[in-house]
This record gives C-alpha cells, structure tokens and sequence, in this order.
C-alpha cells in the first residue's frame, strides 16, 4: 500500500496551517482517515465555514462516516490535520474541543433514568465547572434549544419511553444547546418521517444563518441538494482488485449543489446507468400542477 | 406570562427533584443511625441504648459492656459500614463502565480472582511462617482484582454481548473459587480454620487497626470516585459523545477500573468475597432518586451500602446466633430478588 500522499489541486500548503487563512472555518488538510491496518479515504482536502452547510453525499460503505468520525476527532487520522479556525484539533484541551464542535450520531444511547430535558442539558458540560452542576443560565439555553426544535413539552418525559424520531430530535437539541461554532452531523436524517426532516432542513438552515458551520452526511440526494451550500462527493472503489491496490475511497468532486445534480454524474457516483437518477427524480414527480 | 411559564419550568425540572434527593438522603441517614445504633445493642448479650450511649460518651472499655462495644461490636460494625459503602460504589463504577446493569465485582468474576490470590498468599505465608499483614492482603487482593479485570476486559475484546461478559464474569468466578477451594482444603495448618472462615465472607473478627487502614483506603477511594462524578454522567451518553464533551476516554476508563478494583480488593482483603451488593444497591438507589446522575447516585450508593451490610450483618449475627451465618449468603437473600426484578422489569419494557 502506498503511504506517500499525492499532492492534489485546492491542496493547502503546510506552512499556512496556523494562519490566518483558516480563520472561521473548519478544516481537513490532506487527511487520511481510516485505520492503521486499513485506510479508509486519502487527501481529504475540505473546507467548512462558519454559516456554511456543507453535505457529504456518496454510496453506502464508501467510508463518509469514517471521514466525520475523523473529523470529530474521534478516530486518529492516518496523516494530515484537523483544523478548527486554524488549531490543530489534537492540540485543543479538553472541554474546549466541546466549545468549538457539536456532533449528532448515529449510535443511539441508552441513558438510564433521564428525561429527555436532561438529555438535552448534557450539551452543557463542556461549560460547566468540576462537578459538571448546571447554572440557571445552562438550564435556560437547554430549554430554549428544546423550544427552537419544538420538543419542550417532551421535557419531563423520560428519554427511553419517547420514539426514535423523538430522541433523534431532542439530540439534536443536546447539540444545539452546545452553542458550538461547527456542528457535525452523521446521517441526521436516520428514523425520522418526511415531516420533521424538512423540519430539521429548516433548523439547520437557520443555525447556518445564525453562523453555526455545519457538516453533516446525509443519504436523501433531494434533500442534500435542496440544504447544502456545498456538497461533497465521496466516491468508492468499485472492484475488489482496485481496493486491494489501495486506499478504498477518495473524495471525487466538491462543488455546489447544481454543478453536481448537473449531467449524469450522481449516476457515476452511485454506480448506477446513466441518466438513472434523472428518471428517477422525474418519474417520482407525481403533482402534476 | 413569560416570567410564569419560565418559574412553572424550574419547578419541574429542579424543585421536585431536588426535594426527592433530599427526601432520600435524609431516609438513608435516618436508617443509616438506626442500625448503627442496632448493631451495637444486639449480639449475645443485649446492650440498652442508653447504656452505649454511656460508654461511648465516657469511652469506657474496661467494663464487660464497653469492652464488647468499643473491642468487638464497633470494629465489626464501622467495617462492615465502610466496606459496603464501598462495594456498591464499586459495582455502580463497574455498571458504568460495561453501561451494563448487572456487572458488579462479584458477578464478574472480580471479588474471587482477589479471594484466589489472597488465599494464596496466605497460605505462601503461613508456610513460610511469615505473619501476613493486612498491608499484604489488600495488595494482594488488590493484584488479583486487577487480574481477574484483565481477564474479563480481554474476553470484552472478544465479545460484544454484554450477557456473554457477564457469563465470561461468572465462570472466571467459580473457577477461581474452586482453586480456592482446592488450595484450602489441603493446605495443612490449623491457621486455615480462619482462611476458610474468611474464603466465605465474613465482618466478624476484624479488629480496630485493619479498620483504620479500611477508613483510609475508602475515603480516598470515595474522593477519587467524586472527582469522577462529571466525566462519567458525559459517559452514560456514549463514548463519542463523551470525549466530544473532554473526557479523555482512555485516561477515564483505567481510572473507573482502578478505582472499582481497589475498592472492591478492599472488602475482599479484609471480609472475603460478599455477593450481590454491587449489583442491587446501585439499582435500588437509582430507583430511590429516580436518577442516574452519579453526582447524586455515587454518594446515595454509599449509603445504601452502609445501610444495606450493616442489616445483612446484623442479620447474618443475630438470626441463628451463636451460630454466624457468611454475609454473602443474606446479602444474596436480599440481593438477588433486586435482581431478578430488574432482569424482568427490563425485559418487560424492551
């Protein structure tokens, strides 16, 4: 396997890291994620600022959530640096990575005996003290994040007994309440009905307004395209030959929504016919008016 | 309206709370005082409270009384307060690290690695007619605690079912046992009568100064716990999102499993192996406050485990007295059907 990167266009280079160049963004410069036995995706060169939504679009498997569990800090990178407003994210302290970036996962928790008010104020610990007490402050911020995505009145309710599209909306509320510049989201859309993922669409655009950076992987392309500022395209080695010559996944194309619902390339992207995708959106175009 | 709406809020969320933990810490002093105070009274010869209260305010030990009191039933009583206290803080430690609610040091295994290794070195020492010190046991309590850890962490790697572990946990617990069992059966010395004694669990025979080293472990222990109240309610939400919130991961998992085995090496060292205090305190006082939050449950755990083995003592003593029952054996009586109900309470609801 190849360790040595290949330099690619829109690559930074090295001596700017600590700059000014990164200031109110959130950066992978040349990042290879992966494992140490495996690299899952190399030369990851991504930019996310703040007020900026920026989406990760690409078949199952082709490694999107390695790259934001990567990017969150999570798992080690295999080479190059996570910057937020330029710091190494390695080197951030603590609480501090908390202040700077809020995340929504996948994995579900299964918090014993909390009402989802409570779920929702463990945003907060990044900000509270030794013992991690609240302040009324904290409470109120907490209660305001459930207001913004309308679960308040689920407050007092205790976490396990509300529905998956609940819990995915009162974590989502945990990461608001966070009050962090960049929230990163993984696949956000999980368990919920059309109704509140148009909802979420709407809250997330709103924090974008308001500067949050948000970088999320989401697999409807319709609401990819319809969100994003920004969509970048993980594409994946499609024969077992040319994954055992090397890394599995590479980042294809990075460009506004249009540029990549233009042609027949999402049809590429997804190893699908051409024009499949097209078809697809016109057939599924069922209000005539 | 708003300012209404935002004081109905607060009282919600934290006045009835509040009061609740309140509520609970003042029962479990409240049971807390009276059976120490039971626990000093009974015994083969009944003491009137008004008495003890007399001795232990003239600090009189040269009547029959006092000698009882201060040389017998307080040793007995203070270790057997301090060392459930810390057994149940240990099984909630052990909850959290495996977010299981039935591992505890004695379901996994943890409390017989320590009674296998403390029996060893008690037996090494009684042959080479060292005596053992009670420094010497808690290491050694503490060595095989660790190990029987690391055996079950590493059967963890393997598996990913909790039920698995626990099941792995039980195994590594009676194969220790029956080691145990083994080395004190043929050990030749009449010392082993006390070996055998202790391999069952027992409070009894414990004397003033392996209660001061008991004070002197455990409150550390507890301090070290406390500081670890924040990072673990980060942890009760998942990993990722833990370290998301600073904790360092790594750094906090060595220190829960640290902590949880010298506490429960701790008990072993100095009772013998005692069951089910890990696992049903935690889930009772869980169940009391009506919460996880550790800055709220570790403390009530200690508690709860005060209370609870000074009853389980108490009973253990007193029930078929002069004949001593082991504690494990009441403690089990009252601790597993905690468990069974969790077991079926838990199943109901998934």
């Amino acid at each position: 396997m190849s360790t040595d990167r290949i330099p690619n266009e829109g690559r930074v280079p090295q001596q700017e890291a600590s700059g000014r160049a990164f200031a109110g963004s959130f950066n992978a410069v040349d990042v290879c994620a992966g494992y140490a036995k495996k690299k899952v995706i190399e030369n990851v060169n991504l930019e996310v600022r703040r007020g900026e939504i920026v989406t990760l679009i690409g078949p199952n498997g082709s490694g999107k959530s390695t790259l934001l569990k990567t990017m969150t800090g999570w798992l080690d990178t295999q080479g190059g640096s996570i910057l937020i407003e330029g710091k190494e994210m390695k080197d951030l302290k603590g609480a501090d990575i908390g202040k700077k970036m809020a995340l929504l996962l996948t994995e579900k928790i299964r918090p014993e005996l909390m009402t989802c008010f409570d779920v929702v104020c463990t945003g907060r610990y990044p900000y509270t003290g030794r013992f991690g007490i609240l302040s009324e402050q904290d409470r109120q911020i907490a209660a305001d994040a459930m207001r913004m995505v309308r679960i308040f009145e689920l407050a007092d309710r205790d976490f396990e007994q509300t529905s998956d599209g609940q819990k995915q909306r009162v974590m989502l509320a945990r990461a608001i309440c966070q009050d962090a510049p960049y929230l990163l989201l993984d696949e956000p859309t999980t368990f919920l009905d059309i109704n509140y993922k148009l909802e979420l669409m709407e809250i997330l655009r709103k924090l974008a307004k308001k500067g949050t950076g948000i970088l999320m992987s989401l697999h409807e392309l319709d609401l990819a395209g319809m969100v994003s500022d920004k969509l970048v395209c993980v594409r994946s080695r499609h024969s077992a030959e040319e994954e055992a010559a090397g890394v599995q996944s590479w980042i294809d194309r990075i460009g506004s929504p249009e540029e990549i619902f233009s042609g027949n390339y999402l049809d590429e992207l997804y190893g699908m016919a051409p024009g499949t995708y097209r078809r697809f959106a016109a057939e599924s175009r069922i209000f005539k008016d | 309206m708003q300012a209404g709406k935002r004081k109905e809020e607060r009282f919600m969320t934290m006045q009835s709370r509040n009061r609740r933990y309140v509520i609970g810490f003042v029962l479990l002093s409240i049971a807390l005082v009276l059976l120490l105070l039971l626990n000093l009274m009974t015994g083969s010869v009944m003491i009137p409270a008004g008495e003890i209260v007399q001795i232990l305010r003239s600090g009189d030990n040269t009547s029959k009384a006092g000698v009882i009191v201060s040389q017998i039933r307080m040793p007995r009583m203070l270790a057997a307060m301090l060392l459930g206290g810390a057994l149940a803080v240990s099984g909630f430690l052990l909850q959290t690290y495996f977010q299981n609610p039935i591992a505890g040091p004695f379901v996994l295994g943890i409390s017989s690695g320590a009674k296998l290794v403390v029996a060893c070195v008690m037996i090494g020492c009684l042959t080479a007619g060292i005596q053992v010190s009670s420094g010497m046991m808690v290491i050694a309590a503490f060595a095989g605690s660790l190990a029987a850890m690391g055996v079950v962490l590493l059967a963890g790697i393997r598996v990913k079912s909790m039920s698995v572990l626990v099941i792995c946990g039980v195994m590594i617990g009676y194969i220790c046992s029956a080691v145990t069992e083994f080395l004190v059966t043929f050990a030749e010395d009449s010392n082993i009568v006390n070996l055998h004694n202790w391999s069952m669990g027992s409070f009894s025979g414990i004397e003033w100064h392996e209660v001061a080293i008991i004070a002197i472990l455990v409150v550390a222990g507890m301090i070290c716990v406390m500081m670890l109240a924040k990072p673990m309610s980060a942890f009760q939400m998942g990993e990722m999102y833990a370290a998301n919130s600073g904790v360092n991961i790594r750094r906090f998992r060595i220190c829960l499993i640290l902590f949880s085995s010298m506490l429960s090496a701790c008990v072993t060292a100095f009772a013998g192996p005692v069951s089910f205090v890990g696992i049903a305190v935690p889930q009772l006082i869980k169940r009391l406050f009506s919460t996880s939050r550790p800055l709220i449950v570790i403390p009530g755990c200690f508690l709860g485990g005060c209370v609870f083995c000074l009853l389980c003592d108490l009973i253990a003593r007193t029930m078929f007295a002069p004949t001593e029952l082991s504690i494990s054996s009441v403690t089990a009586v009252f601790g597993a059907p905690v468990v069974i109900w969790m077991l079926l309470k838990r199943r109901g609801r998934a």
